[in-house]
């Protein structure tokens, strides 16, 4: 189980980029966070994997406070982020250097295979596409083992044909291993497709606006009523949580005639 | 003819122009190069021969090839050559330590580089020449001012090679690694001695050139065996072909060290995704 308790951070020069989060997520749940950018989603993450650490409020993980990244904590980035200078399975193979060299092999050729990746495990990632190099990515967190699964915004820098079939192929992976997976996107219909539950977030300070389960039997078709419909929720979500950016706006419409005569 | 025509015996064209460019092209841009040095020697080589010059103070090609060999079968040269590499690889050696050492230090901690970077851009821009007097009145007129020369020679570009690239890491990759939860030693060896690895032979051999510059200094100033010596010699006794013999012999073993670092790295820098890589393939 997976606890935020109240967790915020102030950057050094003021910035509250998160004000008091506070959530669980149940073991082998599927999260998405949404929300405009800047509301501190990526920060968020971040402070969970322990790269960062909050400045209050603590994250746990079965009860263990998460300071520092954590062995059953594995994150993906927005970016593949390969080692240039080892192959393909080398790259996949790098959080198991403790383990004998038979097993990681064995491990290795599992993972890559499971992201349909095993004619490329000789070859340098400069040769991968795109969608390949964050297969290897994927490949490369999923291999630890990890309890919980973060991902950062990481199908964003790919066209929408290979987002949709890395999004069935992480779908695939989350049903066999069944990690707790914390998914940060800024695509409403990728969160729909993928998680359980989803989150808007609000910016200035970054917190929880409003929290929305996605019952739709899986797998989910992009094309349904229901779908739309959940849709529809989130996006008026995203809507009101940015409402504190409008009275500004409203003022000025509010006043047509000055607002024409601005000249 | 359609334009479909076209198209299609232009693409069937296209295959074969490319093959013989990449095989024939190849040559002829080596080939290039070569003309002008070729043209100015032979034509020199001709011009004294027709007795259009006397040739004493610029020496024909074959005089100056007659002296190396000459220089050669006496087994000066290999001596001069000898003595010479031995202080070039002693001065590179002392060189690429305190680069190294120096240049990491400060590449990797902010407050060490704020210490003692300004020191080193200022000591850096003086003239290698100017240090000469100095070592000598230090460490004497023999070996040991020669070798701390080349040394300085050697120690600012690794110096800056190694900090520059040290500073240049990607932090996403070293986030990968913390990611990973690798230990401080780890990090160092799997992130950053990889990544800083093909900046590090960049700077070393450019280091390695600045050897063979200072060299020449050091043994300009007074030596009594090392090519540098042939050079003096040459001037003083009036011999401009041991003097270009010299020079012949400095290019030659510069560019085979040179070479021999360069493929000695090659091994672990075949990940590398450079420009050159289509050109060695191709």
């Amino acid at each position: 189980m997976l606890m935020l308790d109240r967790v915020a951070k102030t950057y050094p020069n003021g910035v509250r980029a998160l004000g008091g989060i506070t959530f669980e997520v149940r073991p082998g749940e599927f999260l998405a966070l949404v929300g405009g950018s800047g509301c501190g989603k990526s920060t968020l993450l971040r402070a969970i994997s322990g790269l960062d650490t909050p400045s209050a409020g603590t994250v746990r993980l079965d009860g263990q406070p998460v300071t520092q990244p954590h062995e059953k904590i594995g994150i993906i980035f927005q970016e593949p982020r390969l080692l240039p200078w080892l192959t393909v399975a080398d790259n996949v193979g790098f959080g198991l250097e403790q383990l004998p060299r038979g097993e990681r092999r064995e491990r290795v050729a599992e993972a890559l295979a499971r992201v349909g990746l095993s004619d490329k495990a000789k070859v340098w990632p400069r040769e991968l596409s795109g969608g390949q190099a964050q297969r290897a990515a994927i490949a490369r967190a999923l291999v630890t083992r990890p309890e919980v699964l973060l991902l950062d915004e990481p199908f964003s820098a790919l066209d929408a044909f290979t987002r949709i079939d890395l999004q069935d192929h992480l779908l695939d992976l989350w049903g066999d291993l069944r990690p707790t997976v914390i998914l940060v996107t800024h695509d409403v219909d990728e969160a729909i497709v993928l998680a359980d539950r989803v989150m808007v977030m609000r910016p200035r300070p970054g917190r929880i606006f409003q929290e929305i389960a996605v019952d739709l039997p899986r797998p989910r078709e992009r094309q349904s009523s229901g779908f739309d419909a959940v849709k529809r929720r989130i996006m008026s979500a995203l809507d009101r949580s940015l409402t504190r950016d409008k009275p500004a706006a409203a003022a000025a419409a509010a006043q047509p005639g000055s607002a024409g005569l601005w000249w | 003819m359609s334009l479909a025509q076209t198209t299609a015996a232009v693409e069937a064209v296209a295959p074969e122009d490319e093959k013989r460019r990449s095989g024939f092209g190849r040559f002829a841009r080596i080939g290039l190069g070569l003309v002008l040095p070729v043209v100015l020697a032979a034509g020199w080589e001709l011009a004294v021969r027709l007795g259009l010059s006397n040739g004493r103070l610029v020496p024909p090609p074959s005089v100056i090839f007659a002296t190396f060999l000459e220089l050669w079968q006496a087994g000066e040269l290999q001596r001069h050559i000898l003595v010479t590499t031995g202080r070039v690889a002693a001065g590179f050696a002392i060189g690429v330590i305190a680069g190294t050492a120096v240049g990491a230090a400060a590449g990797y901690s902010a407050l060490i580089r704020r210490l003692i970077d300004p020191t080193m851009q200022a000591l850096r821009a003086i003239p290698s020449i100017a240090w000469v007097p100095i070592f000598i009145l230090w460490f004497g007129i023999f070996e040991a001012s020669k070798i701390t020369l080349i040394a300085v020679g050697v120690f600012f570009p690794v110096y800056l090679g190694v900090m520059g690239a040290i500073m240049s890491v990607d932090r996403k990759l070293v986030e990968v690694g913390r990611a990973f939860r690798l230990s401080p030693t780890a990090m160092v060896r799997r992130i950053l001695l990889p990544a800083v690895l093909p900046h590090y032979v960049i700077a070393i051999r450019s280091g390695l050139g600045l050897g063979w510059m200072f060299v020449v200094a050091a043994e300009l100033l007074g030596a009594a065996e090392g090519l540098g010596f042939l050079l003096v010699d040459g001037q003083q006794l009036g011999k401009p072909a041991q003097i270009v013999a010299a020079i012949v012999a400095f290019a030659l073993i510069g560019k085979v060290t040179d070479w021999v670092i360069a493929a000695s790295a090659a091994p672990f820098l075949r990940w590398e995704d450079r420009f050159s890589r289509g050109r060695e393939e191709g």
